[in-house]
């Protein structure tokens, strides 16, 4: 394994001192910090108002976790499928002298910081929420670590690498998979016809004997409870038959031929993973992982000429995608649109609050999730948009014209939902939906702006720092607007004010970001 | 010496190869030419491992997927991959650890000066040009001293020097008898190097051609003989 750890090792340590240098991570950093802090307290109250709060719970919630992850590992395993294999794996790890066992050994090494990170917090959270003793913790942890990596590991080996001739016995696995979900269904819809739906009776299904008969993912089960609610007979039958089937899978891990006749599939996914990531970071949320992407019949007539050709050829682009404009966003959008109506019925609004929590949410959603890189990114990189004989500005307005089109649709779903329940006056609500609009154009042209002025001097870690640096700077003073025009006179001018001065600066981002399509390289 | 016996290979039910057989002897230097959709790259990555394949791959008379037949193959691809977040150096420690060699850190610093990659060492993978991602695979090949090796259109991307460098390395390959295979559209690149070609069309081998048969007839103009391709006045500038 000395290859296969020093492979691990390096590209850890490195990973570890290349997001150090990104300020981004710090960003991240602390939103983590900030979600570690807000779930277990916001956690805590709900699971102490529902009688939650108990060790019998720890083990149903996991339990509940296990229906859902090991018949999926079964099932990904068995179409290889799971296993995160990048090109430089397939240039240098598959045609070299270190076995395929081993090579599938660190595919699934990738997958063991998360897992540690998960199951620590695992561990916390059941001692803080769910008072589980420290002792049970810690034997929970050592156990998902290490025993349970264990038996995943070698069921990984065989489902993944064995190289079985007929395709039907994969086909068994998936469907053997399938069953294991069909009979923990069968005793739930038990547990609901006797025992109708209640926090009880779910409880009761999720600790059930009957689950922790069920193979394979039921001993898993017996092993929870055994660990968080104490021994039973069903539960220690569980868990020996869990130790025997986890030395039967070694065993014939241990023993299975295996080629490398996967190398194959894992290329493949490879090729695919690749192309995924690369879409993703030039902001295209349309690819999926495996799935190629399919493009109808479109046309579109084009009217004009110059840079208009640019957003022609994106409009076609688009009608040709399945989703046409709409993607990962807009449902981003639309989810957090219904979640401020339901907080507002819910709890009745949030005081003073209330007029600024659909442009309190919008900035959130704006500034932390949406990626507004897409196409205009991809314009700037193409050597022919500085052919086109037309002028900068124009360019950047062509270019970047339909995400102003999606941020509407995307301004809409999130205000409408909670400008309804709200009864927010039609002025209102359109400041709103012109404030995403708005601040979506700030964030696209800052990012414009960061490339135009940062160029390839300080990196993509410069441009991330001006990025955050301007647009923190444009969103505190759009605020602030806001705050005194609330003071001076009422909603609709703090609305006023925030747009006012946002369109301002967006404006102005606007002209710095033309810089962008004078010369391929800006700085 | 590499030798594939009647390889086949199918993807879903298009027949890419069909029982193609030919063999480089230690020493030989044998150039796999055809036009584009011709099979080359399933060859190539059969023998490289990289796909299931009916018939058999032989790496100096053991079966491709023998750990030992691995130890003495290198493969370059046609385009190179690294690992973003490991040096070039890491890259060249990596192999020697996955192939368990015996390497001293003056070998490696003689491969990387050749190439011209002495200052760049410490450069991570995803800082690297094209070309220089083919020069350390290049490296990280030749680093295994292999008796057989594989490169896939290796000249793409390389600069005259580069070029330069490699003919001569596949030379002096060839001269310490280990066996190379080149799959190339760049004929002018190879026509001084070449001992055996195979001419591939439509997943089958149309002609094996050996140095001694043909003589001084040009590598060009023999494809287009065998492949019938590429008519005689589109060839005349």
């Amino acid at each position: 394994m000395g290859a296969i750890f020093y492979l691990y090792r390096r590209i850890f340590v490195n990973r570890v001192k290349m997001a150090l240098k990104k300020p981004i991570t710090y960003v991240y950093l602390l939103f983590v910090l900030l979600y570690a802090v807000m779930i277990p307290f916001s956690l805590q109250v709900m699971l102490e108002e529902y009688g939650m709060d108990s060790p019998s719970w720890m083990a149903a919630v996991l339990t509940a976790f296990a229906f859902w992850v090991i018949p999926g590992n079964l099932i990904a395993y068995a179409k290889r499928k799971g296993l995160i294999y990048r090109k430089s794996d397939v240039h240098f790890l598959f045609s070299s002298p270190v076995t395929p066992k081993k090579i599938l050994l660190y595919a699934h090494l990738k997958n063991l910081g998360i897992q540690t990170v998960l199951n620590l917090a695992v561990a916390v959270l059941g001692a803080l929420l769910f008072h589980v003793g420290w002792l049970q913790v810690t034997v929970y942890f050592v156990f998902s670590i290490l025993v349970e990596n264990l038996l995943e590991g070698g069921i990984m080996l065989l489902l993944y690498g064995a190289e079985w001739k007929s395709p039907k016995v994969r086909q068994m696995v998936v469907k053997g998979a399938y069953a294991l979900v069909a009979m923990f269904v069968a005793v739930g819809i038990y547990f609901y016809i006797t025992q109708g739906l209640s926090l009880a009776s779910v409880l009761n299904f999720l600790n059930s004997d009957l689950v922790q008969m069920v193979p394979v993912a039921g001993w898993y089960i017996a092993v929870l409870h055994l660990i968080f609610t104490g021994p039973t007979a069903v539960n220690l039958a569980g868990t020996a038959a869990y130790f025997i089937f986890l030395a039967a899978v070694l065993w014939a891990a241990f023993r299975m031929r295996c080629t490398g006749a996967y190398f194959e599939d894992a290329m493949k996914f490879a090729d695919d993973y690749e192309e995924v990531l690369v879409s993703r970071r030039q902001g295209r949320t349309d690819k999926r992982l495996g799935k190629r992407t399919r493009y109808g019949t479109a046309r579109v007539t084009y009217k004009g000429t110059g840079a208009k050709a640019l957003f022609y050829r994106q409009l076609l682009e688009y009608r040709k995608s399945r989703f046409f404009i709409f993607d990962l966003n807009t449902g981003a959008a639309l989810i957090a649109g219904v979640l401020i109506a339901y907080l507002y019925l819910a709890e009745g609004g949030m005081g003073e609050l209330t007029p600024f929590m659909i442009p309190g949410v919008s900035a959130y959603v704006i500034f932390i999730f949406t990626t507004l890189s897409g196409k205009w990114a991809k314009e700037i990189a193409s050597p022919y948009t500085y052919l086109i004989p037309d002028t900068a500005f124009r360019k950047l307005w062509y270019a970047t014209a339909i995400q102003h089109i999606q941020a509407l649709i995307n301004g809409l779903l999130l205000t409408l939902p909670g400008a309804v329940v709200m009864g927010m006056s039609p002025l209102t609500a359109a400041l709103c939906v012109v404030f995403y609009v708005v601040l979506s154009a700030n964030k696209l042209y800052a990012l414009a702006v960061a490339e135009a002025l940062t160029g390839n001097i300080l990196g993509r870690v410069g441009r991330q720092l001006f990025q955050l640096f301007i647009q923190g700077i444009v969103i505190g003073f759009a605020f602030l607007g806001a705050f005194v025009g609330f003071l001076a006179g009422g909603l609709n001018l703090a609305y006023f004010l925030m747009i006012v001065f946002l369109t301002l600066a967006t404006v102005l981002f606007m002209l710095a970001a033309a810089l962008n399509f004078y010369k391929l390289e800006t700085a | 010496m590499l030798e594939v016996i009647q390889l086949s290979k199918k993807y879903g039910s298009t027949l890419a190869v069909d029982k193609v057989s030919f063999r480089v002897p230690d020493g030989r230097v044998g150039i796999l030419l055809g036009p584009n959709g011709a099979g080359k790259s399933t060859v190539i990555k059969s023998i490289a491992g990289l796909l299931r394949f009916e018939g058999s791959i032989r790496i100096q008379g053991l079966s491709s997927r023998d750990m030992e037949a691995k130890r003495s193959f290198a493969y370059v691809p046609e385009i190179p991959s690294m690992y973003e977040a490991l040096t070039v150096r890491e890259h060249m420690e990596f192999i020697k650890r996955a192939y368990g060699l015996n390497v001293g850190d003056q070998e490696t610093e003689r491969l990387l000066e050749r190439f011209e990659l002495l200052d760049k060492q410490d450069k991570l993978g995803n800082e690297l040009s094209k070309g220089m991602m083919q020069k350390v695979s290049i490296c990280c090949a030749l680093l295994v001293s292999p008796k057989v090796i594989l490169l896939d259109e290796p000249m793409v991307g390389l600069d005259p020097a580069a070029i330069k460098e490699l003919k001569q390395v596949v030379r002096e390959l060839r001269d310490n008898g280990s066996t190379v295979l080149i799959s190339t559209h760049m004929l002018e690149m190879v026509k001084e190097l070449w001992d055996v070609t195979f001419v591939m069309d439509k997943g089958n081998i149309l002609g094996t051609y050996t140095r001694e048969e043909v003589g001084d007839e040009d590598l060009e103009e023999l494809f287009f003989q065998v492949t019938g391709s590429g008519k005689e006045e589109d060839r005349v500038e």
